[in-house]
This record gives C-alpha cells, structure tokens and sequence, in this order.
C-alpha cells in the first residue's frame, strides 16, 4: 500500500466512522467548555454594567482588552488579543515548537485531555481497524483493554518527550540557537537558522511521535501486551517503511497545513455581532471538527498502512469481545431444562 | 619574499595609530565653521581625531576640548564622563542598576565584550600655561558613591576657571568598543558609536552636573561645535552627527572622514562596509529644506520609502506644531540585527528600527522612526538634563510621536511575532488609538505608583523609570490637551521650545509656560501629575430604587484629584450633565422627576487620560456584559480546543 492509498484508506475509514468523530468533538468540547463557562464569569464580572459591554458585545475593543488583561489573574490571563480568528492556530503552535510556558488551569486541561484521549485511543484504533461499525460497549472494552498498555507507553513517551523538551529544545534553541546567531547582524541568516533547527528537532520530535504511534497501533492491531515490545516492534516497522512512512505522515501534515491556510484564509477574524458573530462562531467549530477528523485519519491511515504490512491485510489479533450475560441471565439459561 | 627586517618595519607601520598629526583647539566663537551667528552657547567645543581598528575592537583618539565657563561661579576642577566604563565589568553602576531592573546579575563580562575608556594623558591650557593633569585623575561617584564605578573622572586644577574664561583641555584616550550595550557597541562589521569620548560635563552656577552613567537614563551635556575626523577602514561607510566636510585617504587602507557640526552637544558615529546609501530631501513651504542620507542595511532594501516617509513626517509635524528643524540634514541609521542599538537618538542622527519582515500594519518602523527623529527636538534642540528630568524630552516627544502617528499613519493595529519573533500577524480588528496606545496607557498601568515624577530621573527604580517619563507624561499632556484644546497646548509647546531651543531647560520652565500661555494656574495639575505617584480612578454607579428616582453615586478610588464631568442620558433622548470637583470620595446626584436613565458616565468626553480604570466609568440600565462575555468566551473557546488539539500531537 502506498502512502497515498493508505491516506485515500485513512480517510474511507475515518467517513464510515461519523459517530467516532461526534464522540471525539464532544469530548473536546465537554473539556473546555468548563474553563470557557469560568471565563465567561470573568468577562462578565469584569464587564459588570458597564457601558463598555456594548462596545466589546459588538467589535474587539483593544483598549477594553489591555484593561481586563491587567486586572486578571490565572485563567483570565490567557484571555489574549492573539486568539482571535487564526491568531489562535499560529499561538498554539508557536507554544508548541517554542515550547512556552503554559498557565496552570491550561496545563491542567491539557493534561485531563491526554489522559482521557489515551485512554480512549484503544477503542479508537480498534474501530478504525476493524473499519467496520461496533458496540458502544466494544469501543469502551477495547478502550479498557488496551489502556493499561498504553499508560505504559506513554511513560516511555513521557520520559522521551520530557527529554526532547526538557532538554534538547532548550539547548539547541536557546544554546545553540544563541550561540550561532549571537554574533549574526543579518536577520535572515537567522531565520534560517531557526528554520533549520524547527526541521532537526521536527525531525526527532517526528521520529518519536511516529515509533509510538506504530506501537500503539501494533499494540491494538496484534493485541500485544508489552510496552517495550511494541515500541521495539514499531521500530523495525518503522525501518523496514521508512519512505512509505514518512511520506504518510508529511501527507497527513500536508492535510492539516491545507486546513489551517483554509481557516486563516476564510476566518475573518474578531467575532462582530448578530449574524457575524455567529458565522465566525461556527466557522471556527467547523475548523475545529476539520481538525477532529483529521487526527482521526492520521489514526486510520496509519494503521491501515500497518495492517497492509502484516501477514494478513486487516487482520485485527485481538477478537471481538464477548461481554459475559449478566448473572441473572445466566441463572435464567442454567434453569433452563431444554437447555444445550 | 621581504626580508624580514623589512616586513618587521612594515607590519609595524601598519599596526601604528595612523593619527599621528594632534587635534588644533577649535575656534570658541560662531564662525569656527563659518556659519554666522551662533544658535547656542557654545562653550564645549570639540575636535577630535579617532582612528578605529576593528579587528581590536578599539578607538584610540585625540581630542581638545575649548570650554568655556558659562556658570557665575569658578571652578577649581573639572568633570568628564567616561560612558564607556559602565560596561568594564559587573561592578559599575550600571550594571549593578540594570541586575536590579531584570532581576537577574549579569554574567562576567568577556574580555572581548567589555567596554572601556581609559586616559593616557590631560593636559589642560589655561591663561596660556599648560599644566599636565594626568596624574592627579580621579574617578568619583557622586550619585551613589559606588567606589567601583568609573564613568565619572575629575580632574583637580591649578589655578580655578573663573567665569567666562576659556580652557583647552586635550586628551589621549583609548576606548575600546563594547558589544552592544545601552545601544552603542559593534557586532560584526557592524558599529555604532555612541559615548565614546571623554565629554565634559556640565558646570551649573550650584556646581557641576555631571552624574554617573546609569541604566534607566541618558545624557547631559552643553553645546559646541564637534569638529571630528573618523580614521576607518578604506570602503567602509561612515555617517555621524554633522556634515561630511572632507574624506582623504590616511593610507592605502584607511579612510579618513571628516564631519563637522554646530551648536550640538553630543557626537555619535556609526561605520560598516555593509551599508547601502539612499539620500532623499525633505522640503515643505514654510520650513526649511533638510537633506536626509538614510545608511540602509541591505536586507531591509524596500523599507527606504517607510522610512524618509517617516521622517519626513516628523520633520513637518514637529516643525509645524512647535518649530522649525535648524540643521541642514539628517542621517537616519538602519542599525544591524542584534545590534541592538536601534531607537536611539544622537543630534543630526538617529538610529530606526525594523525587521526583516515588517508588515505596513504594524506601525513599529513608523513609530520608533518618528521618535527619535522627534527627538532632534526634544532633546537635540532642547536639551533638558536627561539625567534628572527625562519626562521633558521622552515623555513630551512620546506625546509628540503619537500624534505625529495619528496624522500620518493611522490605521495602525496590534500585531504579534511568532516563531522566534521572526513571523509577525497583523489583527485588523484591533486598531491602535494614540490616547490608549500611542500615550501608552497600558505599561504605565502596571507601574503607575512606582515613583512620582519629580524625583531626579536616576533615582527612578530602574525597571520602571521608563513607564513615568515616558507613558505618564504622554498621558498627562494628552489630557491637558482635552482639557486646554489642541491649539493652546501646541502653542505651550511651541513657546517651550522658541525659548529654551538650544538651552537647557528645567521642569518649572515649563509649567511656566504652561501656566503663562494657558492663562490658568494649573499648577494644582502638575502638582498631582508630576510631584506625586497618585493614581486616578474615577467609577460610577446607578442606584434605581423605584420607577419614580435615581441615584447617580460617582466616586474617587484613586488618590489623584481631577474634576469631571458626569453624564446620564434620559429615555427618550434626554441628557443631564453635572460638573463634580472630584475631591471627595464620593459624590451623587438624585434625579427625581426625569425621565428613566439608560446610562451614566464620569468624564464621558474621555478627558482624563491617566484614569486607570476606564470600564468603572459608565454604568448602563441594559447592561450587555453577559452577551459580550458569551461571545469572547465562545471565541477563547475555539482557541482553546485548537490548544488542546495541538497538544494532541503526542497522543
């Protein structure tokens, strides 16, 4: 399978799963939507009756924004004129690759989000594999399942990423990046520097990111129990495809690159009022589920790439699970005279 | 092959300072440059020859100083600032001052980085005797006493300069030029020259004015004519304070250019082989024609129109609104990256600011050109004491630079870099305004009671003296423009600057002026604004009852005084004013008998600029903060499942 099918495969799956893509947005959304309603407070409490309110229910009032800005604390001070339309997207993945600092209730969230989304990813890799419709309560099985394996992975994924953040992003963009360009009177010889180090440590980050991301597919996939296994597993995978690999995954990075120019071409910005208002709501929603379904596809993509590797294409190990009856039930069938 | 002897001789032919000819003591009267009647005292006139080697990083010079005693007191000894000692090591005041300012002590500084200005020889010419002073040099710190620092030297004299008696001091120095600091230093092939001379300080009839050199503030000093030729490298481009009256070659490699200027009190010079030039001219009907030579750096080749525009701007404005520009020209500098010594001002010089990408939007360019070209004004013009009283030039040009923005180059927006600060975003749908951003209401929120302004610049905690000379004095004079009108205060201005150009004027010279040509004693104004840290913070709310009566309660949080006006508007599109003197804590108004009010402001025309809590302002029977936090809520939402979505990236 090319990388091109297995993306074509990633997406066939990801459409036949349209109850998977619901789940996962409102998964994300029930996740924010606490922080944003305690914002909500904020804003409003800042607002109180002023007649300001009705210059910022209507437009974005800059001066009103450095005004609430000074006065918040905690949550409120991520409140930032840098969320507006695209803004959003590039502050999201400037803190990302510049690896900034996040507020406490943020960092919080993001963590809770992780957590939940590993815990889930089983059954999500599971349905995808199978590319076939299951049980709520089979999605959950797998998820329960697998998510013990998973945590183990994602140990070793912490203690790498930790790694690569902790250390490796701050020598080679501040160390090194300081130390290359300290003496630079051209700024664009360092922005090619700081380009070059984005692609190194992209590279790496990659590199990590795909290795685990084959290891929990194969720990779905073949129903594997070891962590290490996997991973070592991924690994060779990893090896022995390396261009099919790749070139799936900057397909997948491709996509997401498309979506985001389509949102900042289209995202026109500060939500207005009445019609507008709504309008540049949803569009940013509508991004948002763009973005849901695309991790979707990288999952499915990736895994049907794996799969068609394997001894036997679509092959899942792990059997579909077979809840036992209720003890009732069984009571019921063990009274049964006629019985098998 | 050479013989070796030979190639000896050479090399040290080569390594010798190639200056070899001394600095004659320049001319004390107005036609030293042939220029007729002199627009300045005078009384601290330079030449200097400096030869720059910039493989070593240094500058080894000659100068003469003819300085005249303008006090009405004698002096038995003399003061020079050694600016570049500041960065010889940690110990220095400010250093010391700018670990204070960050919270974090500076690393030792590396051999190579350090800056330095050491005297080899004073010899001082007075009455016809000269006297050698070289051994008698001390340094002193008269502001902290720091014994480490050494940007301060006095040299003792042998008989005592009495009034209106003139000196030839000459000097052999050698400096050697830092990495950036404090915007003067060199990196690459790049220099910026600033400080970098033994500079007299300045004799008052209360004694001398010549203070350490510290981090939050600039420079003092009296006027002269700067005579001064600049040994460099052969192709390497020169611009400097002044008019380029000669280039000879000094050798087969080295170039010397020879600038000159009049009535100014300080020389900075800046050289590099990467320059591109550009010359533009400035001309307008009534002010006169002044030649702009802009030295470019090449990977900002585009922005040359930016950047005359700018100044071009700031020429015409300032010269419209307060008076004419006197200099025959003008050289912008477009300093290198991480130079950092963009945003500085030195007379007849100034150095811009921009990226490599720069979008229009943004306005930095504009804003940071605009400045220090304002500061040919306040500052080069009228040279108040930076030291002690730096709201008189950078909070009365901040002030002059917003509106200058507003005129020429509104819309601006916010804008925000990424990626290492080398991407930036412009956001529409955040304009600028000048009373808000341009008087830079946000920083001095968050430092408004750190210091009143009255007290001597230097003495301002340094990691906040910036917010009140610049922001408050922007704010302050904005609101004395809503409460005086734009003409009276530009005639305040105006007045300011005819009398003092070329002076030295002190904070009651101009709340004079203030006062004289406003025809009101706003004394009780600058009593709050500049002798105190007091804030001002006026709220309002409404107090409803019964259908029948309102109550409209105004009161005081801040400590800052201020009258205002009160506004409430009527249904059916009644209005009632009142006018509160603002003392008391609070104050309010019935409104028996009218109509229902839909909503209530205190200073509702937006007088007071320095109100550090606008929202409290206005209180509205309809209120529409829930429909608004529901929108921004629902938009931070968005960003906020796009962060988590990001983060998804590692599961």
């Amino acid at each position: 399978m090319t990388a091109t099918t297995a993306f074509r495969e990633g997406m066939r799956r990801t459409n036949g799963a349209p109850v998977l893509l619901a789940g996962m947005c409102i998964l994300t959304l029930l996740l924010a939507l606490p922080l944003a309603l305690a914002l909500r407070a904020m804003l409003e409490a800042h607002l109180g009756s002023s007649l300001v309110a009705e210059q910022v229910a209507s437009r974005a009032d800059y001066q009103w924004w450095q005004e609430f800005l000074f006065q918040a604390a905690g949550l409120g001070t991520t409140f930032v004129p840098s969320i507006i339309g695209f803004g959003a997207v590039l502050r999201n993945l400037d803190a990302l690759l510049d690896n900034r600092e996040m507020a406490t209730t943020i960092a919080g969230v993001t963590t809770g989000w992780l957590l939940i989304w590993s815990f889930l990813s089983g059954g999500v890799i599971d349905r995808l594999a199978r590319s076939r419709r299951t049980r709520a309560h089979h999605f959950f099985a797998a998820a329960g399942v697998h998510f013990w394996r998973f945590l183990r992975l994602g140990i070793v994924a912490l203690l790498v990423y930790s790694f690569l953040f902790g250390w490796v992003h701050p020598w080679l963009f501040d160390d090194l990046f300081g130390r290359l360009t300290g003496d630079l009177t051209v700024e664009r010889t360092a922005l090619l520097i700081r380009l070059a180090g984005y692609v190194i440590f992209g590279a790496v980050l990659i590199f990590f990111n795909v290795v685990f991301d084959y290891a929990r597919f194969r720990i779905v996939v073949e129903d594997r129990r070891s962590a290490i296994g996997a991973i070592a597993a991924s690994w060779g995978f990893f090896r022995r495809h390396f261009a099919r690999v790749i070139a799936l995954y900057l397909l997948n990075g491709a996509a997401f690159a498309v979506l985001a120019a389509a949102y900042g071409l289209l995202s026109p910005g500060a939500p207005g009022a009445g019609v507008t208002m709504w309008i540049v709501l949803l569009l940013g929603q509508a991004y948002i589920v763009g973005r849901h379904y695309l991790k979707l596809v990288f999952y499915a993509s990736q895994t049907s790439l794996l799969q068609s590797a394997l001894a036997h294409a679509d092959y899942t190990a792990a059997p579909a699970i077979e809840w036992p009856d209720s003890p009732a039930a069984e009571s019921i069938a063990n009274a049964n005279p006629i019985g098998p | 092959m050479l013989p070796r002897v030979a190639m000896a001789i050479t090399l040290l032919a080569l390594s010798a300072p190639a200056a070899p000819q001394q600095p004659a003591a320049p001319e004390n009267t107005a036609m030293a440059a042939g220029t007729g009647q002199p627009r300045s005292p005078r009384n601290a006139n330079y030449r200097i020859l400096a030869r720059l080697d910039p493989s070593a990083r240094t500058i080894t010079g000659e100068e003469v100083i003819s300085w005249r005693n303008i006090s009405n007191r004698a002096t038995t000894t003399l003061q020079f600032h050694l600016y570049y000692n500041a960065w010889r090591d940690t110990h220095s005041t400010w250093m010391r001052e700018e670990a204070l300012a960050t919270g974090e002590s500076h690393g030792a500084i590396e051999p190579e980085d350090a800056g330095s200005i050491d005297i080899a020889e004073m010899h001082v010419t007075q009455t016809g005797n000269e006297s050698n002073l070289s051994s008698r040099l001390r340094f002193m710190a008269p502001d902290d006493g720091n014994a480490r620092d050494r940007t301060v030297v006095e040299a003792p004299l042998e008989a005592p300069v009495q009034p209106g008696e003139t000196v030839d001091i000459r000097i052999r120095w050698t400096s050697h030029v830092p990495r950036p600091f404090a915007r003067t230093g060199a990196i690459g092939n790049f220099f910026f020259i600033a400080q970098w001379f033994p500079k007299i300080g300045v004799l008052q009839d209360d004694g001398w004015n010549c203070h350490q050199f510290h981090a939050s503030t600039e420079f003092f000093a009296d006027f002269g004519t700067y005579d001064v030729q600049l040994d460099v490298p052969k192709g390497w481009m020169v611009g400097a304070t002044g008019r380029e009256m000669a280039r000879t070659e000094a050798a087969p490699d080295r170039t010397t250019h020879r600038y000159i200027q009049e009535d100014v009190h300080d020389f900075a010079w800046t050289t590099s082989p990467d320059y591109m030039e550009r010359r533009a001219r400035f001309e307008h009907a009534s002010l006169p024609a002044v030649e702009m030579r802009l030295l470019l750096q090449p990977e900002h080749a585009g922005q040359e129109a930016r950047l005359f525009a700018s100044t071009r701007a700031a020429l015409r404005y300032y010269g419209e609104w307060f008076g004419a520009y006197p200099y025959r020209q003008i050289t912008i500098v477009d300093p290198a990256w991480q130079s950092g010594a963009e945003g500085m001002e030195y007379p007849t010089l100034f150095t811009a600011g921009t990226r490599w990408l720069e979008p229009a939007g943004t306005r930095d360019l504009e804003d940071v050109t605009v400045h220090e070209a304002g500061h040919q004004f306040w500052y080069g013009i009228v040279a108040s004491n930076e030291f002690e009283h730096a709201w008189l030039d950078e909070g009365l040009n901040t002030f002059s630079t917003a509106r200058v923005l507003e005129q020429a180059f509104y819309p601006a927006y916010y804008s925000r870099r990424y990626f290492g600060g080398f991407f930036p975003l412009v956001f529409k749908d955040l304009p600028l305004t000048r009373d808000v951003d341009g008087n830079r209401m946000p920083s001095y929120r968050q430092f408004a009671e750190s210091d009143a302004q009255s007290t001597p610049s230097w003495r301002y905690w340094p990691g906040s003296g910036g917010f009140i000379t610049y922001d408050k004095t922007a704010l302050w004079l904005g609101t004395l423009e809503h409460m005086l009108g734009w003409e009276t205060l530009r005639r305040i201005l105006s007045t300011y600057y005819e009398r003092f150009a070329f002076k030295h004027p002190r904070p009651d010279d101009f709340f004079r002026i203030a006062n004289e040509v406003s025809g009101q004693d706003l004394t009780w104004f600058f009593d709050q604004v500049h002798r105190t840290s007091n804030t001002f913070d006026y709220a309002i709310e409404l107090e409803t009852p019964d259908e029948d009566a309102s109550t409209v309660v105004v009161r005081r949080l801040g400590e800052g005084v201020f009258p205002v006006d009160v506004r409430v508007r009527l249904e059916g599109g009644q209005e009632r004013r009142w006018r509160w003197d603002g003392r008391d804590r609070w104050t309010a108004f019935e409104l028996a008998g009218h109509a229902r009010p839909l909503s209530a402001e205190v200073d509702p025309e937006h007088v007071l600029l320095l109100d550090v809590n606008r929202t409290n302002n206005s209180v509205s029977a309809r209120p529409a903060a829930r429909a608004a936090a529901n929108k921004w809520s629902l938009a931070w939402l968005i960003w906020l499942q796009d962060h988590l979505l990001t983060y998804g990236f590692f599961v």
